[in-house]
């Protein structure tokens, strides 16, 4: 009954946290003089995702951030944090039904869709991208997720974090192969030259909750399939391109046998693990906070990032009405809730985390790289590890901006979840993928029907 | 409050008086009057405290349920969520008719009732294992409730690294030469969740077992041991009668605790769940948190509830907690 309820318990709360609305204070909403912001006395509050690999040093940067905001507006700020992505679709719930919470909310890229169709946030005017620091300060592929359109958009990138493919250089080495291929052909045959002994060609985590949805639509992007169109509202999961996706990405441990069996029980970080430990040579779909983990492995000073192809399977060069889809935009929007009542003093803040300094900083202490153009030419400057992760980014693209890409997601996923069984016993058959994709599709296409 | 304005609602406070309605201050019937004299005095403001809790985390959330799921509430109508599209049982429909919750119904309902059927004879046996003394027995009673005391999320981790395809437990089967196939997904995955729910929850059914073999009176036993009778004879025929109460209010416990259990298959199977384990709960909880759909999980959690009520008024009647007739036996 626990869980049955939260849900109603969680809105029985928000209804109670309505009537006690009339309690709070009505702060009047603090008023621009020239170009700086006072905020004397007042307090921002941010809801920002608890980072689970630097939690010490969050805490010094929040501390950092209210002091320096304080010097420049006279306003604190004080953070809030949550642990997963249901954490703060609760908060969200609450704040939005009761109009009182947070002002600011750091949110996923993927998970920007999904804010925006509640309509809770502030859609960001030309006047509002002034207060910001300007549309063109940020790296133009970071925006290609913040709303539908530019005229609809309410997500600020805050940071960045492109997927890529990290590899072994002493593997690749020793077998001759001077860069990774730039085609998913190309890296299969290079994974199949790596297989040897007790070694894989590629780490891939099968049971991951989120990678494999990131393979597919990659691949099908490639192909020119989009999985939704937003505009006409069709979803095209049960199509050639997406089935080619799947196929190979089943095929590199059913039948080119170039990923370890015990793959299909992997999450992510044993992927990861498994590649530190030296036993795969390639280990796609990682961001730049893997680094974390692969300095403190044996694999340290031994291993190189690269972009991950972008030619589809199947293919030599990219067709016509493919799109060279690296990776997905991926990392932290912000956006600013339409309930706040120091929306000016928000913006302030968000220009301050994004001004090119700042930026710096964040990416020396938590690894995950600037949104800001200038800052992200910098650490490119500086970093020859990042490069390739650098590069990737600006290779990204949006998934569908639509409140149906949660469910379309998770549609997609489960498709590999219900093939494991399969997987483990040799194969998925076409007859029964080609099922499982008619699932997804009908799941996808309610989806969108219901999208608004 | 004062006492004497409590003694007024007399008609709640005397369940089943047929004598107690028409008495304005005056003498009904004589089993009546016995009872208005006990009555009296009852404090009852001391429901007060209790009561408010109940109305405020029980009773407005299910009303709040209740409402929502019979709107077209999601995403998209979050904000004003009274003014979702009102679409009466268009929800329930939906949750019938094309969404897995029937399957997920059965899985839960079979899941739950295996598990608790298996966990009553070890409970038991446990139980009377320990029941005499020897050297070390409370040392043994304590590991029995470390399944039991660890945290689900603990168990479902601990399970998980265990049942890894090429993990500890396959190397293990692999070299009796026994290879069984995946764990955590599949149809063995079904058994794996009645395998690690049984682990985890076996001490309860001890637990209560244990407090049963309390109750029996030693002179009982005197009369076993005079009268010759053999340990099977005497547990079936005179301690087993005893643990009647215990054991069937454990099963009924057992079950709802199990049909609720939310966390082991979510930490055991992740999310989305492979379909032989797609359980009542993890279903409610995709609906709700990864589809968004809040009135159609509305729905099911609804349905749920109607689930477990089935044998927890069963319960209710067996033990005749809801009549107040258990003061009269």
């Amino acid at each position: 009954m626990r869980s049955r309820l939260a849900l109603g318990a969680v809105a029985g709360l928000a209804a109670l946290g309505l009537a006690l609305t009339g309690c709070s204070g009505a702060g009047s909403s603090s008023t621009t003089s020239g170009g700086a912001v006072d905020g004397k006395g007042k307090t921002l509050d941010v809801m920002i995702a608890a980072n689970a690999l630097y939690p010490t040093q969050q805490q010094k940067w929040f501390q950092d951030v209210s002091a320096q905001f304080q010097k420049k507006t006279g306003a604190t700020v004080k953070f809030e944090t949550f642990a997963s992505a249901n954490d703060e679709l609760t908060k969200i719930q609450t704040s939005v039904l009761s109009g009182q919470g947070p002002d600011i909310y750091d949110l996923g890229t993927t998970f920007t869709p999904t804010a925006y169709s509640t309509g809770a946030f502030v859609k960001l005017t030309d006047d509002d991208w002034k207060k910001l620091g300007g549309r063109d300060r940020f790296v133009p592929a970071t925006l290609g997720i913040s709303g539908p359109d530019q005229k609809d958009e309410v997500g600020i990138p805050f940071l960045s974090r492109p997927f890529v493919m990290a590899y072994n250089k002493d593997l690749l080495a020793a077998a001759g192969i001077d860069k990774p291929a730039t085609t998913w052909d190309g890296l299969l045959a290079q994974a199949k030259k790596l297989t040897t002994g007790g070694v894989h060609g590629m780490a891939i985590a099968y049971a991951d909750g989120y990678d494999p949805w990131k393979f597919i639509w990659t691949m099908a992007m490639q192909q020119g399939n989009t999985i939704l169109d937003a505009k006409s509202k069709k979803a095209t999961i049960d199509d050639a391109a997406v089935k080619k996706a799947y196929q190979t990405y089943f095929g590199w441990l059913t039948s080119d046998k170039v990923v370890d069996p015990a793959a299909i029980g992997w999450k992510n970080a044993q992927a990861v693990a498994a590649f530190a430990q030296g036993k795969a040579a390639f280990l796609p779909m990682v961001s730049s906070s893997s680094q974390v983990s692969l300095d403190a492995s044996p694999m340290a000073g031994k291993y190189a990032y690269a972009v991950m192809p972008t030619v589809p399977p199947g293919a030599t060069k990219l067709p016509s009405d493919g799109k060279a889809a690296a990776t997905i935009i991926s990392g932290d929007n912000m956006v600013v809730a339409k309930y706040s009542k120091n929306q000016d003093l928000a913006f302030a803040l968000i220009n301050m985390l994004t001004s090119e300094d700042n930026q710096v900083a964040y990416t020396k202490t938590f690894g995950d790289l600037p949104t800001n153009a200038a800052a992200a030419k910098k650490i490119e400057e500086g970093n020859q590890l990042l490069t390739p992760i650098l590069d990737a980014g600006t290779k990204a693209y949006g998934t569908p901006f639509t409140g149906a890409w949660g469910d379309t997601q998770l549609a997609l996923v489960n498709v590999v979840v219900q093939s494991i069984p399969g997987l483990s016993s040799g194969g998925v058959s076409a007859s029964d993928l080609q099922a499982k994709l008619k699932t997804a599709q009908d799941a996808a296409q309610a989806a969108l029907n219901k999208s608004k | 409050m004062t006492e004497t304005t409590l003694a007024a609602p007399r008609g709640a406070a005397a369940p089943g008086g047929p004598g107690a309605q028409d008495a304005p201050s005056g003498r009904p019937g004589r089993p009546a009057r016995r009872r208005r004299l006990d009555t009296r005095n009852r404090p009852l403001w001391m429901l007060l405290p209790g009561g408010i809790l109940m109305v405020v985390i029980i009773l407005v959330p299910l009303v709040v349920a209740v409402v929502m799921s019979t709107l077209d509430l999601d995403q998209y109508t979050l904000q004003s969520w009274l003014q979702a599209p009102f679409i009466a049982l268009g929800n329930y429909v939906e949750a019938v008719t094309s969404s897995p919750l029937l399957r997920s119904i059965g899985i839960s309902v079979s899941f739950a009732a295996i598990a608790s059927v298996i966990t009553l004879p070890v409970g038991v046996a446990a139980a009377l294992a320990t029941q005499n003394r020897f050297r070390g027995r409370a040392l043994v009673r304590s590991l029995f409730l470390i399944p039991y005391v660890l945290p689900a999320f603990v168990v479902g981790t601990l399970w998980r690294t265990m049942l890894q395809p090429g993990g500890v437990v396959d190397g293990m089967l692999g070299g009796l030469g026994v290879h069984p196939g995946l764990w955590l997904n599949g149809p063995l995955s079904y058994w794996t969740l009645i395998i690690v729910q049984i682990w985890t929850s076996w001490p309860f059914f001890y637990l209560l077992v244990v407090a049963g073999l309390q109750s029996v009176d030693p002179e009982v036993h005197e009369a076993c041991a005079i009268d010759g009778a053999t340990w099977w004879i005497k547990l079936r025929y005179v301690i087993l009668p005893y643990l009647r109460g215990p054991i069937l209010l454990a099963l009924i416990i057992a079950f709802l605790h199990n049909i609720n259990a939310f966390t082991l298959p979510f930490v055991l199977f992740g999310i989305p769940a492979p379909q032989d384990v797609d359980v009542l709960p993890v279903l409610t909880y995709t609906t709700s948190f990864q589809s968004f759909r809040f009135g159609l999980s509305a729905a099911m959690a609804i349905c749920s509830l109607v689930l477990i009520a089935i044998p927890l008024f069963v319960y209710l009647r067996a033990v005749k907690l809801d009549s107040g007739e258990e003061e009269q036996r």
